[in-house]
């Protein structure tokens, strides 16, 4: 690690911001140096992106300070922040997928001159993309980038605006592990330079791997900010929860039964939204009460996956079977009676209709038939006591039944759609990251349930991009990369490092393990 | 931006809203009205009253003003069905045209055969040809995704093009043959004209009646049936259909097919009720389609509501009518209309959100 | 057909297309910000009857009294697209919605007819209409002669503002990013670019051009008002826009064309020609229809489509 220097690049004292219901940030303290990597770690909903969307001049603060090089300064808007040298490169990339790089890079930067010179912008594009190492064509349109490309137009939008204080968040989400390597390297770079870059994460690895100091963010304030050298993995991840977390594996009662096989894929193919090949030869079984987990970075098929099973996107090749029977392709309905329950990665848009009333949602697959309908015609009654019921099984917090589910937290969102799923008794269950975005106690009890599930005798594919709930929870561990199965380990034998390199496509027969 | 007001999303939507809303448009439209009138030097309150006293004073009146409407309440209800599920379905216009060639057609072929044929016949005839032109623009949205506001309108001039065809640019079965000189539609003979209707003792057309059925059976559709389940859930959030396993195109086809039928169903009513005859010039310059906007929109796409805005439309409508003539100014009806749809669309904002007024630290919130 | 034929028809494209051009090009730079405007026959109508108002009632020397009229209905139109913008950005109602209800109120039914009858417009004709020019006593030449030297200001100051905007949108700074604000206005927020006013002016520049396109109308064309004289030009500048891929060049080549389409049913009918004028006239419409459904299908979407955000209201989280 460069040896930084005690310079205070930025400083935010005192903030604190409140939106309705919730006080996002309650009092942050927060100081990074001038040359150094410095992390900013925290669960889901801790206050990290709030505070970044202050410093970048999105949100106001309701109170406090933040000092850049120890001015007192506010900004007006995210392009004052930009101006005074504050680039954020967000999680979700803000581009526009039809201009091309170059153009993407100049928007809104008003010392361009009035009539463009193509040719200046593209070789000044072309120099910062040399001198930092990310390789990108000015001239290639967005749209045509892969995503790791993308990102690194993102970056260089930042450094073209002569960004001093760079701002990363969740960087790595969409990358493999190699290629975040390949990131870190080139943060080191800038920050050798002079410049700032602050890394929020959630991440305990990386936020060890490349910063220098650690900032940890707990419900809307500061825990504590150590230097990275003096701490650990456990260290930060007590800071991060506040308790001691144990990453021991989930302990079932009825043990997993491999070789009665619940569902049943083979040679499976299928294509994306975008006409290219997302599912490449898929081959995998789960078995009664077996919990499977589908590693792998985002964007390397999951999310086809789980559709090609639930029947929302047609295969293009291959069978999937249920108990031994073939289910046809691409038919939801088909899917749904053959026993497969889906609990969506976009829970509010897609496993429900966010403006309709919980009861509404709960009868979202059970409408056509009696006794929730007879003769095309609804029965409300019967909707409305199926909702009570499931309501209270599942301990759902609602004000009534009625009341629109966009309403109810995160963790009641989820569980209404696993109450729904769960209520079709399914033999088949797929959950796409069920635990993302939901607090403490929701997560435990969204786990408690799919190991309940388990232990009933459904196969539960669980696909997450959280290695360490896979770990937990899974009997047995799959890894996707590039639309294929890479790997296929019982959980025993899977550790990170092995899976991560999984992740990333490496050849395990290769290396030296 | 620093703005004096600013736009915020309201959590919840109490229901009361649903007819607050309309009531307090038509109101505002009426003071907005009542400002052009000044601006140019006419008495807005003698001009309002005039208008009631046209719309509603008698019992003349009030079957001119049912008969205004009875085409608007068609035609709004075509384009509330479809506005429902988020399809921004502008064809109405068209679709009622061509169910008024569907209509005319069968009058003429089905001459003869006992007014409750006839009638029967026109209805299914108009509803079929409203909704094979409907379903056209349906499934260019259900299996291109192609933006139906664009199709729809150009299908609303293709189809205006196609009524001069039949009377104008060609010897069709709808043209009469003995008019030389001005050509004109064939009529249907007073054995095929569509009765009145006989309520408290003032003559209202049969349509109208019709209406009023179709919009009661549209609203139990919607709110008992699975299919308006389903709409209901496709307009909420289209991903959730998918998910659920709605067939999206199909419904989506449906949804439109449905929408020309009723516009259709309007179409058979304006040559049954009105004109006996294909009226090519008549029917394109009257807007129903375009005026069922408006309708629907003040009514938040609900069929009950749509019959009751088509009333008060019809009325305008009538009075502008009746009192047309150098002491009244041309125009008023269509600026009166224009001004509503404003204020009916600017109150639906003020359901999904709440204003709030800055001032310096503390905000005030209202509404 | 002999020359004579195609030049007239050329002559003709070239001067009923002018005002198709006009208020497409308006209607193209508001879709570019990312406003769907379905007011455009409202706001001609407008500026139209504005300009015949101003020009029956303002005296001095003609090319004075005209260049004013222009103005007021260019200005008179510019007011509707304010509201229209007020409608659609500020209160970020339905754009279609909007749109229509602009056209209802403001258009032959509505407040044009209004504002004709109670300013008695349509009483006589224009006392100062636009007039044909003879550009450089060329008038006379065979064939370039009539369809280049012999149209009237408005069209030549057209194909002046076709250059300007094109260049406008695709060589200057200030084009970039209204063109970014059209395909992802997050995007351009996120940049410090101001949505908002891009949009506002960009939707009233297309008022103003759309009444320029109503005042050809009521001064160029047929120097006397009717009400609802436009004749459906405005939807059929909507059209014209996505004909032309959003593009003014393209724009202005297919304005010519509809216009020679709109004239040639009764150029051929006098000329005892008998092509099927319904089909002639039906077939711009037809074309646009199948050029959106070429535009849905993915590969030409993104090279040749609208841009993105068109019609979908923008809305930034809370500051």
């Amino acid at each position: 690690m460069g040896e930084a220097g005690t310079d205070i690049a930025v400083r935010m004292t005192g903030i604190v911001k409140r939106f309705p219901g919730i006080v996002a940030n309650d009092g942050v303290e927060f100081e990074a140096r001038v040359g150094e990597v410095h992390a900013l770690l925290g669960e889901n909903g801790a206050g990290k992106s709030t505070l970044s969307n202050i410093l970048t001049g999105l949100y106001r603060p309701d109170e406090g300070h933040i000092f850049l090089r120890g001015v007192d300064t506010q900004f007006s808007s995210p392009r004052a922040a930009l101006d005074a040298g504050i680039g954020m490169v967000h999680q979700h990339f803000r581009l526009v997928s039809s201009f091309s790089v170059a153009e993407n890079i100049v928007l809104g930067d008003d010392t361009t001159s009035f009539m463009l010179d193509a040719k200046a912008i593209e070789a000044r594009v072309e120099e910062l993309s040399n001198r930092y190492g990310l390789a990108v064509d000015p001239r290639a349109k967005v749209w045509q980038l892969s995503v790791g490309e993308q990102q690194r137009v993102e970056i260089l939008k930042v450094l073209y605006r002569g960004a001093k204080v760079l701002i990363l968040d969740e960087p790595t989400a969409v990358l493999t592990p190699q290629e975040a390597d390949v990131l870190f390297a080139t943060l080191r770079a800038m920050v050798a330079e002079g410049r700032t870059v602050i890394f929020i994460s959630h991440k305990l690895d990386e936020v060890m791997a490349v910063s220098d100091r650690v900032t940890v963010l707990r419900g809307g304030k500061t825990v504590g900010t150590v230097d990275t050298k003096d701490s650990s993995t456990r260290d930060l991840a007590r800071l991060m929860v506040g308790r001691e977390v144990v990453f021991n594996r989930v302990v079932r009662t009825v043990p997993a039964d491999e070789s009665s096989v619940v569902l049943s894929l083979h040679a499976v193919s299928a294509l994306d939204d975008r006409g290219s090949s997302a599912l490449n030869d898929v081959s995998l079984t789960v078995g009664r009460g077996e919990i499977v987990g589908v590693a792998g970075v985002s964007g390397n098929g999951q999310r086809e996956l789980a559709e090609v099973i639930a029947g929302m996107r047609a295969g293009s090749a291959g069978t999937i079977s249920v108990n031994g029977e073939t289910v046809q392709s691409g038919r939801v309905r088909k899917s749904i009676s053959a026993g497969i329950a889906h609990v969506p990665e976009d829970r509010l848009h897609t496993g429900l209709a966010p403006s309709h009333s919980v009861q509404d949602n709960l009868v979202l697959k059970s409408y056509r038939s009696s006794p929730i309908s007879k003769l095309t015609v609804l029965v409300q009654k019967m909707i409305r006591s199926n909702a009570e019921q499931l309501v209270e099984k599942y301990d759902v917090k609602t004000p009534s039944t009625e009341t629109p589910v966009r309403l109810l937290s995160g963790g009641n969102v989820q569980k209404v759609l696993l109450a729904r799923e769960f209520s079709t008794d399914p033999r088949v269950l797929v959950a796409a990251s069920p635990t993302r975005g939901l607090d403490v106690g929701a997560i435990e009890s969204v786990r408690a349930r799919l190991v309940e599930a388990a232990d009933r005798g459904v196969g539960v594919l669980l696909i997450s991009e959280d290695l360490e709930e896979i770990l937990s929870l899974a009997d047995r561990v799959l890894v996707m990369y590039e639309g294929r199965i890479v790997g296929n380990v019982p959980a025993e034998s899977a550790n990170r490092e092995m899976l991560g390199l999984l992740m990333g496509g490496a050849n395990l027969q290769g290396s030296d393990r | 931006m620093k703005s004096l007001f600013r736009l915020e999303r309201r959590l919840e939507q109490p229901k009361s809203l649903n007819w607050i809303v309309p009531l307090v448009s038509v109101a505002a439209a009426l003071v907005l009205g009542a400002i052009v009138l000044l601006f140019t030097g006419k008495n807005p309150l003698s001009t309002y009253w005039r208008i009631l006293e046209s719309a509603f004073a008698s019992g003349d009146s009030i079957e001119g003003t049912i008969r205004a409407a009875t085409p608007l309440a068609f035609t709004g209800l075509c384009a509330a069905i479809t506005f429902r599920t988020g399809i921004v379905n502008i064809g109405g216009e068209g679709q009622y045209f061509m169910g008024a060639v569907g209509a005319a057609w069968a009058g003429l072929f089905f001459a003869g055969s006992g007014k409750p044929v006839v009638i029967v016949m026109m209805v299914l005839s108009g509803m079929v040809w409203g909704a094979m032109y409907a379903g056209i623009a349906g499934i260019l949205r259900a299996r291109f995704n192609t933006n139906e506001i664009i199709v729809t309108l150009m299908m609303n001039y293709i189809a205006g093009i196609f009524l001069d065809h039949l009377i104008f640019g060609s010897t069709s079965y709808w043209r009469d043959p003995k008019s030389f000189g001005f050509p004109t539609g064939k009529m249907l003979t007073p054995k095929e004209y569509w009765p009145r209707v006989n309520v408290f003792g003032l003559e209202l057309t049969l349509g109208f009646i019709l209406a009023i059925v179709v919009a009661i059976a549209l609203w139990f559709m919607y709110t008992r049936t699975r299919f308006g389940y389903e709409m209901s859930v496709i307009s909420d959030a289209p991903n959730a259909a998918k998910y659920a396993g709605i067939p999206m195109r199909l419904r989506i086809f449906t949804v439109m097919a449905l929408a020309g039928a009723v516009a259709g169903f309007g179409g058979a009513s304006d040559v049954g009720d009105f004109r006996h005859v294909l009226d090519a010039k008549g029917l394109q310059m009257a807007g129903y389609g375009y005026t069922g906007i408006v309708v629907a929109a003040l009514a938040r796409n609900n069929p009950l509501g749509a019959v009751f805005v088509a009333v008060i439309m019809g009325g305008l409508r009538n009075a502008g009518f009746a009192l047309q003539g150098p002491d009244f100014p041309s125009g008023l009806v269509g600026t009166l209309q224009g001004l509503i749809l404003f204020t009916a669309v600017a109150g639906e904002v003020l359901t999904r959100y709440r204003i709030r007024v800055r001032s310096n630290n503390a905000e005030a919130v209202t509404a | 057909m002999n020359s004579n034929l195609i030049v007239i028809v050329l002559v003709s494209a070239v001067f009923y297309g002018t005002p198709y051009f006009f208020a497409a090009l308006g209607e193209l730079i508001t879709e570019r910000s990312g406003v769907l405007n379905l007011g455009v026959e409202g706001m001609m109508l407008i500026g139209g009857v504005s300009a015949s108002w101003a020009s029956q009632h303002l005296g001095g020397p003609s090319w004075l009294v005209v260049l004013l009229s222009i103005i007021i209905g260019a200005c008179a139109a510019g007011l509707v697209a304010l509201l229209h913008g007020f409608l659609c950005i500020t209160l970020r109602v339905n754009q279609t919605v909007a749109g229509l209800a602009i056209t209802i109120f403001a258009g032959g039914l509505g407040l044009s007819s209004y504002f004709a009858s109670v300013w008695n417009v349509a009483t006589k004709p224009t006392t100062h209409p636009i007039n044909r020019l003879n550009v450089l006593g060329l008038a006379d030449k065979p064939i370039v002669g009539p369809i280049l030297f012999n149209q009237n200001i408005l069209t030549y100051a057209s194909w002046v503002l076709c250059v300007v905007v094109s260049v406008y949108l695709f060589r200057t700074r200030i084009g970039l990013q209204l063109r970014a604000v059209g395909e992802s206005p997050q995007t351009a927020d996120a940049m410090g670019i101001n949505v908002v006013r891009y949009r506002y002016v960009h939707t009233v520049i297309g008022g103003l051009l759309a009444g320029i396109g109503g005042v050809y109308y009521s001064l160029a064309i047929v120097p006397t008002w009717v009400d609802g004289m436009t004749k459906g030009a405005g939807w059929i500048a909507i059209a014209l826009v996505i004909f032309g891929f959003w593009r003014p060049g393209l724009t202005l080549a297919g304005a010519y064309l509809f216009g020679a389409f709109s004239s040639l049913s009764v150029t051929l009918q006098s000329r005892h020609v008998s092509i099927n004028a319904d089909l002639l006239n039906a077939l711009p419409f037809l074309a646009t229809i199948i050029i959106l459904v070429v535009l849905s299908s993915g590969w030409a979407k993104k090279r040749l489509g609208a841009p993105a955000a068109l019609g979908v209201p923008y809305e930034r989280e809370e500051r």
